[in-house]
């Protein structure tokens, strides 16, 4: 078995998160391997359709929950819509985790906000409910979220649930016109939802993830507020063939999106040449 | 070090023995198509291979990352999916009379396939294979090997190395696996072969080093710190963004991965050789692309191979052999390019009028 082979794996349900992004879980065929199956939040992989080729995305479930994982994707290139095409029981291929994660262990004792837009949610879900499996190790939990519509805000079901719970402060943003009658979450842009939900940077990490228009114009805020760069964490994309270093074409500069990310903080962000 | 001599007959009955047991053996060749071009090919018979006529038109990547093969093949049943392992361990080959500058290639893109994750199908194919390279007398304006740090008698990557002695070769044992080629092969070599092949040894890097000077240590880092450089908005005005030069290097390794039907039910996962060169390598599904311009590819060619691949690994990702100058369309020659960048690097900073 070389290193480009895939891990099969069966679609056990499916999710319309958007009327074009979709969340799949899966399950590995090989039961021993399921058990084996280990990974951090924030590591990606290479899911595959047989016959149309692999794409790259972020695991989006917490290592907590084990025996599944989950993706999330919007059907937009070859390999998203062919995996829009399959239906619970059929076979993806899967190759993973690969990349660097977020430190869930340094973050321990500390409170955490997480911010994120769109289908930048993905990664930072797998993150929030590593955190809430484990609440009692973490301070105070803050979640951002933000979209261009209500149509386009993911993982509905979740949101209600984190809405109801005590333990986090929850806040929902759609953009200006992106409102619909019944919304009763903020009408703004994820910096303003930000500069009116979060008071204070002490002792906090951030964790954020969106378009990067999001990110460009967020990060000034987190800065204000006083969060450090070094505890302003991130995770990027770019497009991937290998996942593992050798395909040459993740890399901006001199670091490579795959080995040395996804995960990155705004202070090596700060660093990076601007071809992102 | 040992060494052997070894006479042409001698050398045409190591081919004979190696053949006759089964092992393919790849030399420089006259190209079918055009007899005054070499190409490495297999040969049947020692009488096939041209050694040291000129530089092959493709360097020896292609034998150990073919342009495309098969990663895997598939088969969708009602029962699910099939996956059919394609083997990691090659058939074992000896390469013949290979320059020395596409040797250290192999060499050099090990480390890359062996970062942290191992890709056994190039290791497969790189362990089957011993390499007996020529002291290289084949060089013409366009070589720089001795710029970045080879030569022309450079035993880089390789196993054995010949120079050319009156009525054969003098044979250089490089390696374990070089001396196991050999058993039972050669003579023991006279004083006055040995002194004449280190003479060789040493003439042949004058022929290379006036093409260009030394590439300095310090032009990584001076790379690395100008990536917004304006001048790389200038600098690939020429170029086509055709990917010639990746397909031509010998350390060009970067790949695509792509799913193919065979049939409805069955098909094949391929790894083809890719380039940084075209628009397409980096573009997003979205329609977003880091590098949407042909200076921002050419950018990253330079940078990857004289500080990215160097940060990471040590090596420069190039071996001089200037293939990708001979094949440009548009004239890109990459030492006269990087001698420009080298000028640029190590001019004196203008004093600013205080």
């Amino acid at each position: 078995m070389n290193i480009y082979q895939p891990h099969l794996m069966r679609i056990r349900e499916i999710t319309d998160e958007t009327v074009d992004t979709r969340t799949l879980k899966l399950e590995f065929e090989d039961s021993g391997l399921a058990g084996q199956f280990q990974f951090y939040a924030g590591q990606f992989g290479e899911y595959s359709v047989f016959g149309e080729g692999e794409s790259t995305f972020c695991i989006a479930s917490p290592p907590t929950r084990s025996g599944y994982i989950e993706c999330s994707f919007k059907a937009t290139g070859k390999v998203t819509q062919a995996l829009r095409r399959l239906n619970v029981g059929d076979t993806v291929g899967f190759r993973g985790p690969y990349g660097n994660h977020f430190p869930l262990e340094e973050m321990k004792g500390h409170s955490i906000v997480f911010i994120a837009g769109g289908i930048g949610l993905a990664p930072v879900r797998a993150v929030i409910w590593n955190v809430l499996d484990l609440r009692d190790q973490f301070k105070d939990v803050t979640i951002i979220y933000g979209a261009r519509s209500v149509g386009d805000l993911v993982y509905k079901r979740e949101l209600e649930e984190w809405g109801q719970r005590k333990d986090i402060k929850l806040c929902l943003a759609v953009d200006p016109g992106g409102e619909t009658p019944e919304w009763k979450g903020m009408v703004a842009r994820i910096p303003t939802a930000v500069e009116q939900t979060v008071t204070t940077a002490e002792g906090n990490f951030a964790v954020i993830c969106g378009p990067p228009i999001m990110i460009k114009f967020t990060l000034p805020v987190l800065e204000k507020l006083g969060f450090p760069g070094d505890r302003i964490y991130t995770t990027l994309e770019n497009r991937m063939k290998c996942g593992i270093g050798k395909c040459g074409r993740c890399n901006i500069g001199p670091t490579y999106v795959c080995k040395d990310g996804p995960v990155f903080t705004a202070t090596q962000m700060r660093k990076l040449p601007q071809e992102f | 070090m040992t060494h052997k001599y070894l006479s042409h007959q001698g050398l045409a009955a190591l081919v004979a023995e190696l053949l006759s047991a089964g092992t393919r053996v790849i030399a420089p060749v006259r190209a079918k198509d055009d007899a005054g071009q070499i190409d490495y090919q297999l040969i049947a018979s020692y009488e096939e291979a041209a050694l040291g006529v000129r530089l092959p038109r493709r360097s020896l990547k292609e034998f150990f990352l073919p342009p495309t093969e098969v990663l895997l093949s598939y088969k969708q049943t009602k029962a699910g999916v099939e996956i059919t392992d394609v083997p990691t361990v090659a058939p074992p080959q000896v390469i013949l009379g290979a320059i020395p500058c596409d040797v250290a290639g192999l060499a050099v893109v090990d480390k890359v396939m062996n970062w942290d994750y191992r890709d056994e199908l190039w290791f497969g194919r790189r362990d089957a294979t011993t390499i007996v390279n020529l002291l290289c007398n084949i060089m013409d304006a366009t070589c720089f090997c001795t710029a970045v740090g080879l030569g022309p008698e450079s035993f880089t990557g390789s196993d054995v190395m010949l120079a050319p002695v009156e009525g054969g070769y003098l044979a250089y044992l490089i390696t374990e696996r070089g001396e196991a080629l050999l058993k039972g092969h050669g003579e023991e070599a006279a004083a006055d072969a040995i002194a004449h092949a280190e003479a060789a040894r040493k003439e042949v890097r004058g022929k290379v080093e006036p093409n260009l000077a030394a590439v300095p240590a310090e032009f990584s880092t001076w790379l690395a710190s100008n990536f917004d450089n304006p001048l790389w908005k200038t600098i690939a005005l020429r170029c086509h963004g055709c990917g010639a030069c990746a397909a031509v290097c010998p350390t060009c390794h970067c790949f695509d991965i792509v799913d193919e039907h065979i049939s409805a039910d069955e098909g094949v996962r391929r790894r083809n050789w890719d380039s940084c060169q075209t628009s397409l390598f980096t573009l997003h599904a979205s329609g977003h692309n880091p590098r949407g311009s042909q200076s921002e590819r050419f950018r990253q060619r330079i940078q990857h191979k004289f500080a990215i691949y160097p940060s990471r690994f040590g090596d420069l990702l190039c071996t001089g052999c200037g293939r990708c100058s001979r094949a440009c369309p548009g004239g890109m020659d990459l030492p006269t390019i990087v001698s420009e960048l080298v000028a640029l690097s190590e001019a004196k900073p203008e004093v600013s009028g205080q």
